[in-house]
């Protein structure tokens, strides 16, 4: 054919015209029936080590019909997955979704298949009441099963602490520092016997620690702004209280300082989810088997943990739920736990002697009697979408207290006013 | 567009003009990669971001058309004024000192006569590693008790600063980053500058017994106009985007005080972590405002007296 100008604008027309209709199917991102999978292969989105090496790969070769394409996607996961929706094309058939971002991917449940309708009824009871609670909507959905949780537990420097007469002992370190007030008498006990060694790693950690030890959060389940109540203040002033006592460290987790400080005897002690042992131990040097586990004071918290979904554009939703219910029984992840410490949803798996194994660097502890009960006793806590945006302000203001530059009151009220204006731009009463 | 094939041709040779333009259609093909390109990544995202401002938007559920609320929203917000004066501040901070080295530098190495080549790579290796690795380096050098800055302090008998826990050290610790990643960048832009300055000026300022300094101001500075103007139009646009740096070093939240929040940092966690994409877009218009405005004001200080002439 010889190219003409008109053959060319009609050949542009075409491509222009397409791409329109291409980005408008971005465009009206709902209403719009999923489009469903071809059916010869089932894929799956995860992210870098959100999944044991052994059990990804045993479920691939359990079921060879149709075949599981597995793809790692690094980088920001809920922006691809939040961009790939938009697109409407290759979306995958089960996706992995981060603990953080669960809360605010409720809202769009209908992009999910509701698993109890796969027959997810058989087997939610197998799993942490409370973490299948952060994938169930207010009407009953449950668009995720859980992979792994976060309980936390209360790192210490056993040789520090025996050196200023404190109980080093596990278990008497729980009897003896049941609260948070246990937890900073002897903050100040040891600080008087070793001035560089300051309990507390990092208040404003801290804080988060105390409202992940309550039953609610800055939003209730009617949509109410609550953020500005007695049990956040308390997480507050329980936080401003390890400031005053002049125990704060001030070294947030995963800095330089409190990298260096665990193995300096600067850091003695930590107060983290399961996965924070993964941190320390690649941190320290000459620490190791000095370091032990205890329940942390005021109650488990949980940190982390996510959940594997099946969207709605699966083509088999029944097939892909037969897929993560056998990823995700108590024998697999308890393989997942020995292949990179994922620490199981499942209590079932903590019986499992893939958990029991005791644990060199904790001198021969065996963790999961710690991680264990705490993450059986964890509190539920109705999580909004906005959760982190309108806890934001309380963040920032803290640190401020922390600097020096505000007094805890003033800080409080400002935190408070802006959160509230976040609140009332998201459509919080 | 589907009409204009099937109108007939003799409408499109009327008038001689038009018949000009259609008979370089080649050319135009010729052109066409780069505007296509353009219109689809750069065009289509622009005006998309125009439309998202007036809207409310997740990410994921229907957009809503809101009209001016998120600029309501926007003049409101304490976080977008404490972005606002951040950035500026930073700008500031990273700027001037910058562009005052890579001068002094670009003279200096000018007048250098040996290993002219290792100079000028050994300058411009910051502006090419990696940004997050710098970052995650700085924030080690400015670490408060392992530092190494608070260990020269120390071993100098000055007190240990908590730079990234305080507001100004925050902002000291970012401005840092910036001029050590962009002087060498910027020193080799002069020098170039230099190397166009006729020789005989100088040799005629020798004859005239100027000193150094004296011809630096007479002839090197006036000369090198048009060049600062371009370092500064550029580091501008740079420096009113400044995210990495304090992203890395202080984290989302801007640090104490939000003393790292700057613009594009409040518009990058608008977006991605609060999911308002339409608040996001309104902060990124005024990310575009703020540009043009400090452009303008350059293109006023640095090229109005010479347009005079």
């Amino acid at each position: 054919m010889e190219l003409s100008r008109r053959t060319l604008l009609g050949g542009f027309a075409a491509v222009a015209g397409g791409s329109l209709v291409g980005c408008s199917s971005g465009m009206n991102s709902t209403g719009t029936p999923a489009k469903k999978n071809a059916a010869t292969e089932l894929t799956m989105w995860c992210w870098p080590g959100g999944l044991g090496k052994s059990v990804l790969d045993d479920t691939i070769t359990h079921f060879p019909d149709p075949k599981i394409k597995y793809s790692e996607i690094g980088g920001d996961f809920k922006q691809k997955l939040i961009t790939t929706f938009n697109g409407g094309t290759s979306i995958p058939d089960i996706t992995g979704l981060k603990g953080e971002d669960i809360a605010s991917l409720l809202p769009q449940a209908e992009r999910f298949v509701d698993l109890k309708t796969v027959g997810a009824d058989s087997i939610l009871g197998d799993y942490l009441e409370w973490k299948v609670k952060q994938a169930t909507t207010l009407d009953g959905k449950v668009i995720g099963l859980p992979i792994d949780v976060g309980p936390t537990a209360l790192y210490y420097r056993e040789d520090v602490f025996a050196a200023a007469g404190l109980p080093s002992d596990p278990a008497k370190v729980g009897e003896q520092l049941k609260t948070w007030d246990d937890f900073f008498a002897a903050g100040v006990q040891l600080k008087a016997k070793n001035p560089k060694a300051l309990l507390v790693w990092d208040a404003t950690d801290l804080y988060d620690m105390v409202i992940g030890q309550g039953t609610e959060r800055y939003i209730s389940k009617d949509n109410k702004f609550i953020g500005d109540q007695d049990h956040i203040r308390k997480a507050w002033d329980t936080s401003v209280k390890a400031m005053t006592m002049k125990i704060d460290g001030k070294t947030p987790s995963g800095s330089p300082d409190w990298n260096a400080g665990l193995d300096q005897g600067t850091v003695p002690a930590h107060i983290g989810a399961a996965w924070v042992a993964l941190d320390i131990k690649s941190a320290v040097k000459k620490t190791a088997g000095k370091w032990r586990l205890a329940p942390t004071p005021g109650g488990a918290a949980n940190f982390g943990g996510s959940f594997l979904a099946i969207t709605k554009n699966a083509a088999d939703p029944q097939k892909a739920f037969d897929v993560i219910k056998y990823m995700l029984s108590a024998d697999n992840e308890a393989k997942a736990f020995a292949d990179a410490q994922i620490f199981p949803s499942t209590p079932a798996a903590y019986d499992k002697p893939q958990l029991k194994a005791a644990d060199t660097f904790f001198g021969g502890q065996v963790p999961i009697d710690v991680f264990g009960p705490a993450a059986k006793e964890i509190p539920v806590a109705y999580q909004s979408p906005f959760d982190d945006s309108v806890a934001a302000p309380f963040h920032d203001e803290l640190k401020t207290v922390q600097t020096g530059a505000k007094t805890s009151d003033a800080a409080w009220s400002a935190a408070v006013s802006k959160a509230k204006a976040i609140a009332k731009r998201q459509g919080v009463q | 567009m589907t009409a204009t094939a099937t109108v007939p041709t003799s409408t499109l040779t009327t008038t001689p003009a038009r018949r000009r333009i259609w008979s370089y259609w080649r050319f135009y093909l010729a052109l066409s990669p780069f505007y296509v390109l353009f219109a689809v990544f750069g065009l289509y995202p622009m005006l998309s971001t125009i439309v998202l401002a007036f809207q409310r938007w997740d990410g994921l559920s229907a957009r809503k058309f809101t009209g001016l609320d998120n600029f309501a929203f926007l003049v409101k917000d304490p976080t977008f004024w404490t972005a606002l004066e951040n950035t500026v501040v930073l700008f500031l901070m990273s700027t001037v000192p910058t562009l005052v080295l890579a001068l002094l530098l670009a003279v200096m190495l000018q007048s250098a006569v040996r290993f002219t080549n290792v100079y000028r790579i050994a300058y411009f290796i910051p502006n090419v590693t990696s940004l997050v690795a710098m970052a995650i380096f700085f924030s080690s050098i400015f670490s408060t008790n392992f530092g190494l800055v608070n260990a020269a302090l120390r071993s100098l008998g000055i007190p240990q600063q908590d730079w990234l826990g305080q507001p100004w050290g925050i902002k000291i610790a970012i401005s840092t980053m910036i001029v050590w990643q962009w002087v060498g960048y910027n020193t080799l832009i002069y020098l170039a500058g230099l190397q166009a300055i006729p020789k005989d000026q100088y040799e005629a300022a020798k004859v005239d017994g100027a000193g150094a300094v004296r011809t630096f101001f007479s002839i090197t500075l006036p000369q090198l106009r048009p060049v600062v103007l371009f370092t500064v139009i550029m580091s501008t646009i740079g420096g009113l985007q400044t995210f990495t740096e304090p992203q890395v070093m202080v984290g989302n939240s801007g640090g104490t005080g939000q003393s790292g929040m700057t613009v594009v940092l409040f518009f990058y966690r608008s977006a991605f972590l609060d999911n308002d994409y339409g608040y996001a877009a309104a902060i990124a218009l005024s990310i575009f405002a703020l540009v043009l405005l400090f452009t303008a004001i350059n293109w006023r200080i640095f090229r109005g007296r010479s347009e005079d002439r």
